[in-house]
């Protein structure tokens, strides 16, 4: 019954084992959508396990309890001493102690009440300090036996054996399940907008969201009315990639990392880069204190027929 | 029955040390607690004004230091010299050792208080100091273990007690951890190189790192909790056997647990895994501490309520063991990709040094100080006060930093559905935290308030008695030099009174780990995959790193971009450990109150950097980093350029042969490239080549680049 129960904890410790480490993802496999149903069936197998697992404890419990009334009784009628019916007088251990206490006392803890602990000072003292030689407390030790077992099992799944995944499979995973998700949520959405689809956007509405963003990311290097600092100024007519709402948005899209602006895609939504870039736009003409020199080219709104090509002419020309 | 023999204990060196503990501790609380409300006011980092040698990055080593090695450094001595005499019925071996290891200690804090400040440090955490002062720490140290073995060679008493035992441990592993630390190859008078690299240098630190918690902040503190515990309560300890087993375990168990510093990082998976493993069996030996101390108050715990020594003294115990649950529950990988790099990690050390460090010592010392100067202590009261005070201190600071942590894990990681991160610009997810960060200055404010109504206590209770410096006693003399054998008596019992034999199993049981760890990751190639496109360092980056070392910028930006999708959307690819084998020393770093900054190669152009560096907050609103002018204004020295390269070839970076004759030519060379770039971009100061900027620049857009010219790792 013991060699059952170690292994019933250890496989329970396996399990946990991979539902720690990966918490975040879901275990190996090649559609995540269909794996959501296994991790939560993991945890009502668990939970339902558990239960079963103390139902079954407890039941064994009882028959034991039962099994040694009866033992006790056979044994004291073949010495000819007659018992009470109900077994009250031998469920009491000779010691005196209950079935919770000779549990606890196993299980739990075993001090030696202080009443009896000179049975187990030491006889010796260092500077006045002496010693008792109590049991260790079995919680205790049944703790450290489990950790030393979750310790075997992490290995195992992780190394010896198990399925574990590397960081890096892990890594994978997480993107591959992120790719999935992301594409069904862009699917059919406003969010969908890419430079060749992007408009540019008059309402006040959105363009007052485009100002917010604009203020809280772009005004570092292009300025706070636009009027350019590190960045060029994006009030003036001149433009190094390109004008038009569908370069501005591409510019914003993708960076022009050589030259210091950073891709926004990872930290705007394709909206936002919508919005903010329609107010870019509307920034024309606006004449800020301290421009910056016009840089690049005069953009002109007729050349919008193919703004793909002309935002690749524009971009080696550049650097001067 | 033996002749009765008269002695005296020395008194002074323990009144020594224990003023040095409280008095450096109010200093390290202080630059504590300077440097806690400078991430809410940056202005008092004073660099603004040019001031160099206050910024958060030069005074965060400094309250590290001051807190482990001067507070609880002469805490431990304090209570190692007091317990020890006492425990082994012999005066310390020699007066001559004692104050030379007094002195010695002072003198190697007030080099580090002298250093460090002005951006002496090789950026190991709680190994910053630089290759003098390491030899100086070596020597004293040794002077301190003669002292020890001295007066347990003369001893009275057949056995040793436990706290001996972890004394003893204490003693050698320190010693192996600091020497095997602090291989270094100097290049100057106080700077050095180390001489692990990258990935290597990363699980030497943390080998280091984590064990200089276990063995300098833990055991000497369990074996004067065994002495002053059941002294203070006047109880037997709970058990002997407890004692034995989580004495051995601990000792063994601890020494591999450094790699959970280092988890989802750049390090193999295999000692990745043994640090969590490991850290998840130590639950059970770190707790028979805490059992056997709280369990020896059985039957004296109404005596609690009364007595503040043994108030401090419980909660230190508790602290410790929430501390060292806390720490196996970081030390699983998905726990840690939570707590790692946020202030989760900064709540539960200071649940460690505030509750188990700090009480156990002000414990001790309330307890000490009216024996030593022969009164009662000079008020309960205030000693209550300072208790309840220093509780809710710790409430306060820790509640807050736990809820930092959690909503930086939050807000780094969050996505909106359309897979941007919701919190792109870092900085939203530092004001965020701002508001916790004033309740922890709070906290640790009324902590450090504490403290000082303490140290009032403390002298008003000096001045009130007068000092006993020769304690008499008397014990009858050692009768064996071997303890003889008993019947019957416990076979542990054997070691007890073999003091050598105690310190070679001691060595052997702590050597294990590291061995296990640290000589396959150093002499195993393949343990660290080459990347071909990875190269040295050119003369101006290299100086330009130094800068970085300087600077301390290590406390609050990471070099580390672990395999997570919200930190490679954030910084760039993931971090490979063949990027890392030309950092001497590695800057991984353990806290993000800035972002990572290991990609930040060619992200911002060069004018970008120069104007943040002036002024953060121009290019980062309402960024927390002080500004640097003096980088903008301070003179370029090259001048120890060849030493360096010399230094680094000696360690195996591959520069070619004799170029160190052109190094500095070369570091010039390009200091002119990026004055004119920074020319182009705006940037009309003079002379800007000549400028301590122009060498960080150079290092800033270094990083994390050589991967993005061929990103195809070769294993080799």
């Amino acid at each position: 019954m013991k060699t059952k129960k170690y292994l019933l904890i250890f496989l329970w410790l396996v399990s946990q084992a991979s539902l720690w480490a990966q918490a975040a993802t879901t275990p190996a496999a090649p559609d995540p959508q269909v794996n959501q149903l296994p991790q939560i069936m993991t945890w009502v197998f668990l939970i339902a396990g558990s239960l079963l697992f103390i139902v079954a404890m407890a039941y064994m419990i009882k028959v034991n309890q039962f099994l040694y009334k009866r033992a006790l009784q056979l044994e004291a009628r073949l010495n000819g001493v007659e018992l009470p019916a109900d077994g009250s007088a031998v469920v009491a251990d000779p010691a005196g102690d209950g079935f919770w206490t000779r549990m606890r006392k196993k299980y739990w803890e075993d001090a030696v009440p202080i009443d009896r602990e000179a049975d187990i000072l030491s006889h010796h003292d260092f500077d006045g300090i002496r010693e008792l030689d109590n049991r260790l407390p079995p919680w205790w030790v049944n703790m450290f036996i489990l950790t030393i077992i979750y310790a075997l099992g992490y290995m195992f799944y992780y190394h010896w054996g198990g399925n574990g995944l590397s960081q890096t499979q892990e890594y994978e995973q997480e993107v591959a399940i992120a790719k999935k998700n992301i594409a069904a949520a862009l699917a059919g959405k406003a969010n969908a907008v890419d430079e060749s689809s992007v408009l540019a956007l008059t309402d006040s509405g959105p363009l007052g969201e485009g100002e917010l963003i604009f203020k809280n990311n772009c005004v570092a290097c292009h300025g706070a009315k636009g009027e350019g600092g590190v960045g060029p100024n994006l009030t003036d007519e001149y433009w190094l990639h390109g004008g038009g709402i569908k370069n501005v948005f591409k510019t914003i899209k993708y960076g022009v990392p050589e030259k210091g602006m950073i891709s926004w895609s990872a930290q705007l939504k394709p909206s936002d880069m919508q919005k903010v870039a329609s107010y870019i736009l509307t920034l024309k003409g606006t004449n800020p204190p301290n421009p910056k020199a016009p840089q690049g080219e005069i953009w002109k709104e007729e050349a919008t027929a193919k703004p793909d090509s002309t935002a690749k002419e524009a971009l080696p020309s550049t650097t001067k | 029955m033996s002749r009765i023999e008269q002695f005296q204990y020395d008194n002074r060196i323990v009144r020594a040390f224990g003023m040095a503990s409280f008095l450096w501790g109010l200093v390290g609380m202080l630059v504590g607690l300077i440097i806690a409300f400078q991430l809410i006011y940056p202005p008092l980092n004073f660099s603004q004004y040019g001031v160099p040698f206050l910024t958060f990055g030069r005074l965060r080593p400094l309250h590290t230091n001051a807190v482990i090695f001067a507070f609880v450094g002469n805490g431990l001595f304090t209570g190692i010299y007091y317990s020890l005499q006492r425990l082994l019925k012999a005066r310390m071996f020699s007066s001559t050792l004692s104050w030379v290891h007094f002195w010695g200690w002072q003198f190697i804090i007030l080099c580090a208080a002298l250093t460090l400040p002005f951006g002496i440090t090789n950026s190991s955490e709680y190994a910053e100091l630089a290759w003098p002062i390491d030899i100086l720490i070596a020597l004293i140290w040794v002077v301190f273990g003669i002292n020890m073995f001295g007066t347990i060679v003369k001893r009275r008493e057949d056995h040793l007690y436990v706290a001996i035992w972890f004394y003893i441990a204490t003693w050698v592993t320190v010693a192996v951890l600091h020497i095997v630390r602090s291989f270094e190859l100097p290049y100057s008078f106080l700077g050095s190189y180390s001489v692990f690299s990258g990935v290597q240098d990363a699980l030497v630190q943390w080998w280091y790192g984590h064990n200089a918690v276990a063995f300098f902040l833990t055991t000497p503190y369990l074996g004067m909790m065994y002495y002053f515990l059941p002294k203070a309560a006047n109880r037997p300890v709970y058990s002997y056997k407890l004692s034995i087993i989580h004495f051995w375990a601990l000792i063994f168990i601890y020494i591999w647990a450094g790699p959970h510093h280092l988890l989802y990082s750049s390090m193999p998976d295999w000692v990745q895994s043994l640090g969590t493993v490991f850290s998840v069996m130590l639950i059970a030996p770190s707790w028979g501490g805490m059992l056997n101390g709280l369990l020896t108050l059985r039957g004296a715990w109404d005596r609690v309520r009364q007595d503040p020594v043994l108030k401090f003294l419980v909660v230190a115990v508790t602290a410790y063991g929430m501390a060292t649950f806390e720490g196996p529950m970081l030390s699983i990988k998905s726990v840690n990709a939570i707590s790692h790099f946020t202030d989760w990690t900064i709540a539960h050390v200071h649940v460690g040094a505030l509750g188990w460090n700090g009480f156990l010592t002000f414990g001790m010392l309330y307890w000490l100080w009216p024996r030593l100067y022969r009164t009662n202590l000079y008020s309960t009261n205030l000693a209550n006060i300072h208790f309840w005070v220093g509780t809710l201190g710790i409430i306060f600071y820790a509640v807050p930093m736990y809820w930092a942590g959690w909503t930086q894990y939050f807000m780094w990681r969050e996505f909106t559905p359309e897979g941007t991160l919701a919190w792109g610009n870092f900085l939203d997810t530092v004001k965020q935290i701002v508001p916790m960060y004033m309740i922890r200055g709070v906290g640790g404010l009324m902590y450090f308030t504490g403290a000082v109504i303490g140290v009032y206590n403390l002298f008003k209770t000096a001045a009130q008695g007068s000092f006993l410096a020769n304690e008499d006693a008397e014990a009858p003399a050692r009768e064996h030099l071997v303890a003889p054998k008993v019947a019957g008596e416990y076979w542990h019992k054997w070691i007890e009174g073999r003091p050598f034999q105690m310190l070679l199993f001691s060595t052997i049981l702590i050597a294990i780990g590291g061995i296990v760890q640290i000589i396959p990751m150093v002499f195993i190639e393949s343990q660290v995959p080459k990347i071909s496109t990875v190269k040295p360092y050119t003369p101006l980056e290299l100086t330009g790193r130094d800068l970085y070392i300087r600077e301390g910028c290590i406390g609050c930006h990471s070099q580390m971009i672990r395999p997570f999708r919200a930190e490679t959307e954030r910084y760039g690819e993931y971090s490979k450990s063949g990027e890392y084998i030309y950092d001497r020393p590695f800057l991984w770093s353990s806290k993000r109150t800035g972002p990572d900054l290991f990609r930040v190669g060619k992200k911002y152009p060069d004018s970008w950097h120069y104007n943040h560096m002036m002024d953060p907050t121009t290019m980062s609103p309402g960024s927390l980093m002080p500004a640097y002018p003096q980088l903008l204004t301070n003179p370029l020295d090259l001048s120890l350029l060849p030493s360096k390269i010399v230094a680094l070839r000696t360690l195996g970076t591959p520069y070619p042969r004799n170029f160190e004759k052109e190094a500095i030519e070369k570091a010039k060379e390009q200091a002119l490239a990026i004055s004119k770039n920074l020319n182009d971009q705006g940037i009309k100061d003079p002379g800007l080549e000549n400028k301590e900027i122009v060498a960080l620049i150079a290092y800033l857009q270094r990083l994390g680049t050589d991967i993005k010219v061929q990103p195809t790792a070769t294993s080799k």
